[in-house]
């Protein structure tokens, strides 16, 4: 199997990962921070240890701010319902993955929040000025995703996240894409909030997540997930603390080690070292499409605009056949289709049949990419 | 002040041929970070402001209490009156003594995730602290960085010294590779502390302070000083030959940065409804309960048997409970506050 959908879920992990989660879950797999026994106290060190490592490499005020989700999209609903109040306005954009703008439309039908999608350039860019226009005297949250999962094309968060603070509202960015292999530094880029899953770059496995919530988010965010906390039983409501006002019932401390694990390793090779090793491989596959008849590749030309991710689709074979026979006959995984981002497949015009999307990860060989191209040179060939 | 040199304050000390005008330049232009204000910290403090080091940090988690004042020569009753934090208590008072320098208190307890961010950017990193957990990470800190730092402590009548630079001189780990076992080392608390011995031992270490930052390294202490000033005892260990500890050393050695890691160390769990804390550490060690047992009495009311010793004691009008087991695990109850039960356990247990 050549497995080109690490933009779902990272695979294969390295396998520090499974030795990680094998040892935990053999030897340390208790409630952390609930009895206070010796097996508890090594789990709740392991979420203390993955609150710091997180704090550190993402350079965050603090580490009690992380709090461990069960995927991106939890991460992300915790922010987007903890800090919206009836009457809020939200900016966001049309690149956006369906955990962003599911939530962002509901509460807007709802009649809670207007919100305002600005839209991305033809290559899935979105410029900071646009995000600027959109904003009101009433808007409480700019919601971007850092990366697109359809496109790859990386937004200038800086400059939206300088911006964004100079008018008083939170940011909130969605970094499913880029963490692990684009350097984040949450303060250095004025993000209120960051959620992300564990399981795609960071190489965790599936089940892992966290949201970092800045000092601005934190005097805001109320939590809708309430429940046990380990400490404080007494409270007849959510303690008040971060992690624990945002984190009520066990965590998933088992995915947390692998988590980490998964981290060790990307901290060893360098986020940007990953990037390049995935982008260079998109680039091969780009060139060799473009050369080819009745191929629209999309996406930003410049590979220092992108993460690994790459879409593309074929004039006469629709994006879903395409990938049954790559799976069916040649055994290699793409994803196809809208890639839970409907409104990028409108502007691109590739809505509803989607286009085909390949992500490489960290273990995957250029012999896998050739392998891929050989295929669909020969499935179009005549075509 | 009516004096229109700005340098005219610091004459006496630049008259050392050792500082001069020069010298006394780079002390204005200096950084330092100190970790902890208690005993050792307000002499320090007080020695780099008076001498004009332009910047100094002070980062500390405890608020000023009537025991403080026998010997923490920057505190007064009026600031226990307020209920002052001891690192706002003291830039007050430095900022009286002199208000040319810049001074910045942070009320934090100091760990593994914001050490860097409170000692990158220095020049110079002093332990006025009272607890070897603290001292391990500074060190970790300071060689990963490669910046000096000063180490002292004092318990009893004794004091002991020694200077850090990176790179040229033996690491705390080199001599002591691994901290005491809770409760092997006395604190002030168990074991009280003679004033004028913290006056001296900090001093020294003050005077390492203004070598290191006034551009005068090849004058450092290379020795391990140690003093006792009940016994009249002034010792000076050679410990230069340990630099390194033939290369086997994990911190300056071998870069492994285990308590930065998070490898050693305590953690505290609050437990579950009930006003109580446990302390335990990382790596578990055994305890003698009945020298332990010795140390506490003189502070509270103590009985132990095989598997448990209970501590009960009046601090300031609070009352804590304190059932400490052989691994060194201890459940505080009378505060569900984990930094305040850090503060306890090293007070009391001593770590
Ligand atoms: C851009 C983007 N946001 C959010 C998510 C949601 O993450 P998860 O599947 O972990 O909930 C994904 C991935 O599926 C994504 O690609
Ligand atoms: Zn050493």
């Amino acid at each position: 199997m050549i497995y080109l959908d690490n933009a779902a879920t990272s695979y294969p992990k390295p396998s520090s990962v499974y030795e990680a989660m094998d040892h935990f879950a053999r030897h340390h797999l208790a409630n952390p921070g609930r009895a206070g026994h010796k097996m508890a106290l090594t789990a709740e060190h392991t979420l203390d240890n993955a609150r710091h490592r997180l704090n550190r490499f993402f350079n965050g005020r603090s580490p009690e701010r992380w709090i461990f989700t069960l995927n991106g999209t939890d991460a992300l609903n915790i922010a987007i319902k903890g800090v919206l109040r009836d009457g809020d306005h939200v900016v966001t954009t049309n690149v956006e993955h369906n955990s962003v703008s599911r939530p962002l439309v509901a509460l807007a039908e709802a009649g809670r929040i207007t919100l305002t999608r600005v839209s991305a350039d033809g290559v899935g860019w979105v410029d900071p000025a646009a995000i600027e226009a959109a904003m009101t005297s009433r808007t409480r949250l700019v919601v971007v995703t850092h990366a697109s999962n359809v496109v790859g094309t990386i937004q200038p968060i800086t400059e939206i996240g300088r911006l964004v603070r100079s008018r008083d509202a939170l940011f909130l960015v969605d970094a499913a894409q880029t963490a692990g292999v684009v350097s984040i530094d949450v303060q250095a880029m004025c993000i209120d909030l960051l959620a992300f899953p564990g399981h795609k770059g960071l190489l965790g496995p599936t089940g892992t997540g966290a949201l970092y919530v800045g000092p601005r988010a934190e005097a805001i965010i109320r939590p809708w997930r309430e429940g046990g906390t380990g400490g404080d039983s007494s409270s007849p409501t959510q303690p008040r603390e971060l992690p624990y006002y945002l984190e009520g019932g066990t965590p998933n401390v088992l995915g947390i080690a692998g988590l980490i694990a998964g981290l060790d390793f990307v901290e060893s090779q360098g986020p940007e070292r990953l990037r390049q090793h995935e982008i260079a491989l998109c680039e091969k596959v780009r060139h060799t499409l473009s050369a080819l008849p009745g191929f629209d590749v999309f996406g930003p030309a410049d590979p220092a605009q992108r993460v690994g991710t790459l879409s593309f689709r074929h004039h006469s074979l629709p994006a879903g056949d395409l990938a049954a026979i790559l799976d069916q006959s040649f055994d290699i995984a793409v994803r196809p289709g809208l890639h839970c981002a409907p409104y990028i497949h409108r502007h691109l015009g590739t809505y509803p049949e989607g286009t085909v999307r390949i992500s490489p990860g960290p273990f995957t060989s250029e012999n896998e990419i050739d392998r891929l191209l050989a295929a669909l040179q020969e499935i179009t060939t005549g075509l | 002040m009516q004096t229109t040199d700005p340098l005219e304050r610091y004459s006496r000390q630049m008259r050392l041929p050792g500082i001069g005008k020069a010298g006394q330049e780079r002390l204005l232009a200096s950084r330092v970070t100190l970790c902890g204000c208690g005993a050792l910290g307000t002499v320090l403090a007080n020695a780099l402001v008076r001498a004009g080091v332009g910047f100094v940090r002070i980062v500390d988690r405890d608020f000023v209490e009537p025991s403080n004042l026998q010997r923490q020569v920057l505190f007064d009753e009026t600031d226990i009156a307020e209920n002052l934090p001891k690192a706002e208590a003291a830039a007050r008072k430095l900022r009286q003594i002199n208000s040319t320098v810049t001074i910045e208190p942070i009320v934090a307890d100091i760990n593994r995730s914001n050490i860097e961010d409170l000692c990158h950017d220095v020049d110079l990193i002093l332990d006025g602290s009272d607890n070897f957990e603290l001292r391990y990470l500074i060190n970790d800190l300071a060689i990963k960085l490669s910046k000096p730092w000063v180490y002292a402590g004092a318990v009893g009548s004794e004091g002991m010294s020694m200077t850090i630079v990176p790179g040229q001189t033996p690491c705390l780990r080199c001599v002591f590779e691994a901290a005491p076992a809770p409760g092997e080392a006395g604190t002030c608390e168990t074991a009280g502390v003679l004033g004028p011995a913290v006056g001296v031992i900090a001093n020294f270490q003050a005077a390492e302070a203004l070598k290191i930052l006034s551009g005068n390294l090849a004058a450092i202490n290379r020795d391990l000083l140690v003093l006792n000033l009940w016994d009249n005892i002034i010792r000076r260990v050679r410990i230069a030959p340990l630099a390194g500890r033939k290369g086997k050393c994990p911190c300056c050695a071998l870069r492994r940065f285990e308590w930065l890691e998070g490898e050693h160390g305590t953690q505290t769990t609050t437990l579950c409804g009930r006003n109580a804390v446990q302390v335990s550490h990382r790596r578990s060690s055994r305890l003698d309960f009945e020298t332990l047992a010795q140390s506490l009495r003189t502070s509270g009311s103590v009985t132990y048997n095989k598997f448990l010793l209970k501590f009960q004691l009046n601090e300031n009008g609070e009352f804590y409970e304190f059932t400490v087991f052989p691994d060194g695990r201890a459940i505080i109850k009378g505060t569900s506050e984990p930094d305040k039960a850090r503060i306890l356990y090293a007070r009391y247990v001593g770590y």
